[in-house]
């Protein structure tokens, strides 16, 4: 290959994923094997945290990596991005997911594991890496069928009536949501001319020169904003969560709520605020309410709507619910409104066109959204393993035939407890900044007089209030209060209740060492809001003709 | 004249597949999925422009040029690229048509039944 075709691959950016793939396929070909298996799973899911730390060690010191496929330059291959965005992301999943898997091994049955439960996890962990990492819209939807598959049958895992039903209704609705972002993508490319999410940054940002008519494209790109939406589970595209995460084994629907929701968040991050929000329809959206023609003053308003509904609906659900399983389902529909309120307020703040310079508040507002769905990613997993944990004691995780475990189980209720309040945002936790952050984007929105500011303060504080109540509703019911009898009568798991405390113990540890997670995420945010750079490190390029 | 007829194929297919997946009956929202991704797939084909000539490499003589490029001119090619995109989509489509099936049967086996109306997710 000459000389200036000459393309950058870095091999450590596949690293995570290869080692996920890997793993995949050892524990496929050792099921006959329970210890070797179960041996494998761990030393793979070891190395993947490993190649993680060492590739945002790399990304974070020299800078956005990439990864063009068979060293075909950008936008005619496969391109992989390893930006401060994707290597945040990517954290977060590691972090949670080694947890999630030393539980899983106490957790889930024999048989369970031999047949299928070390492959699917990997191959899901693959499929959310690679979701993390692509530079490529077509790319992205590959990763997600990847990452849907095995979570299709986790929430079959079980394959009772419940199971079942409730399978057939997850699968129906990612089939079609599937469907939905091939037609996006199609006519992405049609009007586009490019799948490259650098070169289609590139090319809206001078829509004319490219002989391309926004006005389609932002139409096309609501299409897809669709299918993000319902894979983070906000509302209207909320009613699979609560009867799938209550399907799934425990430890799976910790994995989807605090892993591959996210993989929806940073979806709508990585286009909506990389990519689009450097498209404009010229001369006005020409819809009712909307000012500006830009993509964001569109999504904003959507973003921010969709948020508001997702705490009331989250927030109402929860305080209602009379299992373990619902009231955290519900709980993460609320919290996911809290990640996506401060992406709806920020986005109609300020100039998003390429080569725009990134306010502070821009880059808050996406902090506080990172920085929150971390807290939500440890804290929610942490609440699913003690709902799990509290199955294999009693038997059951109804609130009513619940009692006493503060009693008799101190660990894990204390656990249930710091999770909670991470949730809810006390200080010293994680959540408390999660919090914190979005509300001081309200607040210096509303003294910046961006539209709907109070509004959005309002809803964050009628949400923070829902969460405070279901909590300590479920509290009062199902840890406090005189011993019952399937209480008194089960025995603990010792690896469970270790698992869930040293994800208690990473709780505090965000919150009492929250500066690095601060610059990280602030790093990350300002990945997210830089175009230019983005493209300058993909270096799509510019194709001519004659 | 082919695109008219395409784009109202393509508009009977997408309205067959929401019909059916609205239906009661199991199968038929599995029907319903897979004819409405089939028609995710020829609309993909259709993005890649339907007038052009076949991509082969000097089909023409001359420096190919795709017709989804604006001021593509008169002898352009049909873009190649949504046929290898169909490709893989198809696969994909494949295996969750599969799972879907499999899914259907342990349903039927748990429930005894197939009418959506029966089976309950709580």
């Amino acid at each position: 290959m000459s000389a200036d075709l000459a393309v950058s691959t870095s091999h450590v950016v596949v690293a995570p994923m290869l080692a996920a793939l890997a793993t995949a396929v050892a524990t496929l070909a050792t099921r006959r094997y329970g210890d070797v298996q179960r041996v494998l799973s761990l030393l793979g899911i070891g190395a993947y945290g490993a190649f993680v730390v060492l590739l945002t060690g790399t990304v974070l010191s020299g800078g956005t990596l990439t990864y063009q496929l068979s060293a075909w330059p950008a936008p005619f291959g496969i391109t992989l991005v390893a930006d401060a965005l994707a290597v945040f992301m990517l954290s977060l999943a590691a972090l949670v997911t080694v947890a999630i898997l030393a539980y899983s091994v106490a957790y889930v049955g024999d048989q369970g594991q031999r047949v299928s439960y070390h492959p699917l996890f990997h191959f899901m962990l693959l499929g959310v890496s690679g979701s993390f990492l692509t530079g490529d819209v077509f790319n992205l939807f590959v990763w997600f069928e990847v990452m849907l598959m095995p979570s299709y049958v986790f929430v079959v895992f079980y394959s009772g009536p419940r199971h079942t039903a409730a399978a057939l209704q997850y699968t129906v609705l990612n089939l079609v949501g599937s469907a939905l972002m091939l037609v996006a993508i199609g006519g992405l490319y049609a009007t586009t001319g490019t799948l490259n999410m650098a070169d289609l940054a590139r090319r809206l940002a001078d829509p004319a020169a490219f002989g391309i008519d926004p006005a389609p494209v932002l139409g096309l790109s609501a299409i897809l904003f669709i299918v993000f939406a319902l894979k983070a589970g906000i509302v209207p595209f909320q009613f699979w969560v609560p009867p799938a995460y209550r399907a799934a084994p425990a430890p799976i629907s910790a994995f989807l709520a605090g892993v591959t929701k996210k993989v929806g968040v940073y979806a709508i991050v990585r286009l909506y605020f990389t990519v689009f929000a450097v498209g404009a329809v010229e001369g006005g959206l020409g819809l009712p309410g909307l000012s500006g023609g830009s993509f964001l003053a569109f999504f904003g308003p959507v973003l921010f709507l969709m948020a508001l509904a997702s705490m009331l609906v989250g927030g109402i659900g929860a305080v209602s619910r009379d299992n373990l399983d619902d009231v955290f389902a519900y709980s993460s529909i609320g919290q996911v409104g809290f990640i996506v309120l401060p992406l709806g307020v920020v986005a109609t703040v300020g100039d998003h066109s390429l080569g725009a310079p990134v306010t502070d508040l821009q880059v808050l507002g996406i902090v506080a959204a990172l920085v929150y769905s971390l807290n939500h990613a440890v804290a929610k997993s942490l609440l699913f393993m003690v709902s799990g944990a509290v199955h294999d004691i009693a038997g059951t995780i109804e609130l009513d035939r619940l009692g006493g475990i503060t009693t008799r189980y101190p660990v894990l209720a204390g656990s249930f407890f710091v999770g909670s309040l991470a949730l809810i945002g006390i200080p010293p936790l994680s959540g408390f900044f999660g919090k914190l952050l979005v509300f001081d984007t309200g607040g210096r929105a509303l003294a910046a007089g961006a539209p709907g500011a109070g509004l959005a303060l309002a809803g964050a504080l009628v949400g923070a209030i829902f969460t405070i109540a279901y909590l300590s509703r479920t509290w009062t019911k199902a840890f406090w209060g005189g011993v019952t009898p399937v209480v008194e009568n089960g025995t603990r798991s010792v690896v469970l209740v270790a698992v869930v405390a040293a994800l208690a113990l990473v709780v505090v540890a965000i919150g009492i060492g929250f500066d690095p997670v601060y610059s990280f995420a602030e790093s990350a945010a300002e990945a997210a809001l830089d175009t230019e750079a983005y493209v300058d490190a993909v270096d799509p390029e510019v194709v001519t003709h004659e | 004249m082919t695109q008219v007829v395409l784009a109202a194929v393509l508009g009977l297919l997408f309205a067959l597949g929401t019909f059916l997946i609205l239906r009661r009956d199991v199968v038929r929202v599995v029907w319903g999925v897979s004819i409405i991704s089939q028609a995710a797939n020829v609309y993909l084909v259709t993005m890649g422009g339907l007038s052009g000539q076949a991509p082969v490499l000097g089909h023409d003589g001359g420096h190919p040029v795709a017709c989804t490029v604006p001021d593509a001119g008169a002898g352009c090619i049909t873009d190649p690229l949504v046929q290898a995109l169909v490709l893989t989509a198809i696969v994909i489509g494949f295996g969750t048509t599969a799972f879907a099936l499999v899914l259907t049967y342990r349903l039927y086996e748990e429930h005894g039944t197939l009418d959506l109306g029966e089976v309950t997710v709580e």
